[in-house]
């Protein structure tokens, strides 16, 4: 946990592209984002029966994988494909600098391309055979990974993680170690999830999903809001700009599907992870929350933040906006963040407010929660992500020195 | 380029249980069996029961090459191609046919499961990542556990790679060598072990076919005496080499055990 080894290069989060429920590029999400916008999500019948579902997903027409990589042709590789149309010119530069074979990818996903392979073998159970669009490719962790290589002709290694909804953060850390070892020059990192009818249908059997919008930290709350979307960085090796400044990673030895209620786990993915950035507790400015909105996650997390933070920074869930995007949510989080510290202005941030029922949970240890307007001196952010089987990372951005 | 010391392997597969099966296989290598699993006798019974063959392998070979200080003490990187994909299909019929999935079946289907039945079996809680690459699953679990190395130097990473055949509804789409294998490698920035340099480069060459997957070249490469060994997916060229240093040759490595 602790790391000892020498102050590790600098890691930066040179550019950036996501889609969600807010938008399709980072102009259209900012706004939504700061002013608490909860009109993008949608409701949903069709996907877990008879259950009409809050869900946040990805607006519009997706652009199509081109013909030579169909094999690849899904839903959670198109999202992918769309976000790097965005940052086609960074990309290309990077490239060009360092050379393919020096660029790595590592994505994140917890449902690749289920929501085709369901359809797939509706086909089959309907007529006895898979669909003939569908390829093993689609389904595949490291199919998402192999696209993104495939498509941008880059030769370093290219590898899917899948630690539930600690996916994206992970493959940020991963990111950073890579540059560090120097066994990349540059790397597109980030994560992608679709909404799919089997993590639903489980979440559901689960029985943490919402009827209603989640409302984290609420006394009335009653589960989570699923989402889906995809964000992307280039990290390179170069200093200044944003800043990829810590990564604090724990393990649980508790169980398959829920968080250990004490949030030891939690805090110590917190505590590593200021230790990593060489952070004491209060220079946090922010704290992007896992805040699923579930009775365990929240308490949980709010335990593990009281005891981790003196006094604790400003904190938002920004789940009741996008829907939990599972293994996405931590690269999006990081990405919210990055668009915070990108937005400041005059030495100060615009928080992303906490969007609830305003109805604090008496029984959590008080933490402050943002509001919509709250500025704050710029400084590190820190976001968390917790997942199933007890995986839990927690990263911290900031600017870098020029 | 990069080294680590490999402190200790086990590997399975079925009727390959041990160091000798091993090393009779590496000697003459032939296709591994797709049947059978290991019997896992150190696990509590309530825990061996929720085992599905993929995790008795990813567990038998876990804690086959660590000892319980290890097996606590060290970060894991899980690695496999299809993970638990099979447990999946069901669930997708199910689905087809609008009927309720089983909460525990689902909480299964991850591809974190294993890392997360190994945290709780070895009450491990420490980093831990899981993680697949296609065809070059095994390298990039190799490449995942370096960047460990990298973030905590001074601990070892226990690094799982295995899998099992692909159901027959998946199986024709995948050109693959088809086995139930497991092989796990505790790797560490120093310590007694074999020395190893590890580097990648890009290619256009097609992979070799081969008649055993990846991680099993790597293990007949580890347990025989060729000085490199090279391995690629037709996009990358990865390979791996012995470093001659001192005590670090072939003899430092611990039996494989799965009691």
């Amino acid at each position: 946990m602790m790391s000892d080894s020498p102050t590790p290069p600098p890691c930066s989060l040179k550019a950036l592209a996501m889609l969600n429920a807010l938008g399709r590029s980072n102009d259209e999400i900012w706004p939504r984002l700061v002013s608490g916008d909860q009109g993008h999500l949608t409701i949903r019948d069709d996907i877990v029966p008879d259950r009409s579902l809050w869900v946040g997903e990805v607006p519009g027409p997706l652009p199509a994988i081109p013909e030579s990589l169909r094999r690849f042709a899904c839903r959670n590789n198109a999202l992918t494909l769309a976000a790097l149309e965005q940052i086609h010119d960074t990309l290309d530069d990077v490239t060009a600098a360092v050379g393919r074979d020096r660029v790595a990818v590592v994505m994140g996903s917890s449902t690749s391309g289920v929501s085709d392979a369901e359809r797939a073998i509706r086909h089959q159970v309907e007529t006895g055979s898979l669909a003939p669009s569908f390829h093993y490719e689609q389904l595949e962790f490291g199919g998402l990974s192999r696209f993104v290589a495939e498509l941008l002709d880059l030769r370093g290694p290219a590898y899917t993680l899948s630690t539930a909804c600690s996916s994206g953060a992970r493959a940020l850390a991963s990111a950073r170690s890579l540059l560090a070892l120097g066994l990349a020059d540059a790397v597109v990192a980030g994560a992608t999830d679709t909404l799919c009818g089997l993590t639903t249908n489980g979440f559901s059997a689960l029985q943490v999903v919402s009827d209603e919008i989640t409302n984290p930290c609420s006394r009335n709350r009653k589960g989570l809001t699923l989402g889906e979307g995809t964000a992307l960085f280039v990290v390179t090796r170069e200093a200044g700009g944003i800043q990829l400044r810590g990564a604090g990673e724990s393990s649980e030895a508790h169980h398959m599907s829920a968080p250990d209620p004490s949030g030891a786990g939690a805090e110590t993915a917190m505590r590593a992870a200021l230790r990593d950035a060489g952070l004491a507790p209060d220079a946090i400015a922010y704290l992007n929350l896992h805040g699923t909105g579930t009775a365990l996650n929240d308490a949980m997390e709010c335990s593990a933040i009281a005891r981790s933070f003196p006094s604790p920074p400003p904190c938002s869930s920004t789940k009741p906006l996008v829907g939990h995007t599972l293994g996405a949510a931590g690269a999006l989080e990081a990405g919210f963040c990055w668009l915070m510290l990108d937005a400041q202005e005059d030495g100060e941030i615009a928080l992303i407010p906490h969007v609830y029922d305003g109805d604090f949970d008496p029984e959590l240890p008080p933490i402050p929660l943002a509001t919509k307007g709250m500025r704050e001196p710029v400084g590190p952010l820190m976001s968390n992500s917790f997942g199933f089987g007890g995986n839990n990372c927690c990263l911290i951005l900031g600017k870098g020195p020029a | 380029m990069n080294t680590t010391v490999l402190r200790s392997w086990a590997a399975w597969s079925p009727g390959r249980e041990d160091e000798r099966a091993w090393r009779a296989w590496a000697a003459r290598p032939v296709a591994l069996e797709r049947e059978g699993q290991p019997e896992v006798a150190f696990l509590p019974a309530l825990l061996r029961r929720r085992c599905s063959t993929l995790t008795r392998i990813m567990l038998a070979t876990g804690f086959g090459c660590c000892d319980a200080a290890d097996r606590a003490n060290a970060r894991t990187v899980f690695a496999s191609r299809h993970g638990n994909i099979n447990e999946s299909i069901s669930l997708f019929e199910r689905l087809s046919r609008g009927q309720p999935l089983s909460p525990a079946r689902f909480s299964h289907t991850v591809h974190n499961a294993q890392a997360g039945l190994f945290s709780i079996a070895a009450e491990n809680r420490l980093p831990s990542s899981s993680l697949a690459a296609q065809d070059d699953t095994f390298a990039c679990g190799f490449v995942e556990a370096l960047t460990h190395l990298q973030r905590e130097p001074e601990r070892a990473v226990l690094l799982v790679m295995a899998d099992i055949p692909l159901d027959p509804t998946f199986s024709p789409l995948v050109d693959e060598p088809v086995a139930a294998y497991g092989l796990g490698l505790l790797l560490a920035n120093d310590g007694d072990g074999q020395k190893i340099a590890f580097s990648s480069a890009a290619s256009d060459a097609p992979p070799a076919p081969r008649a055993w997957p990846e991680a099993m070249e790597f293990l007949r490469w580890l347990i025989g005496a060729e000085p490199d060994l090279e391995l690629g997916s037709g996009r990358v060229r990865w390979s791996w080499s012995r470093v001659a240093d001192g005590s670090a040759q072939r003899t430092g490595f611990a039996a494989p055990s799965t009691a």
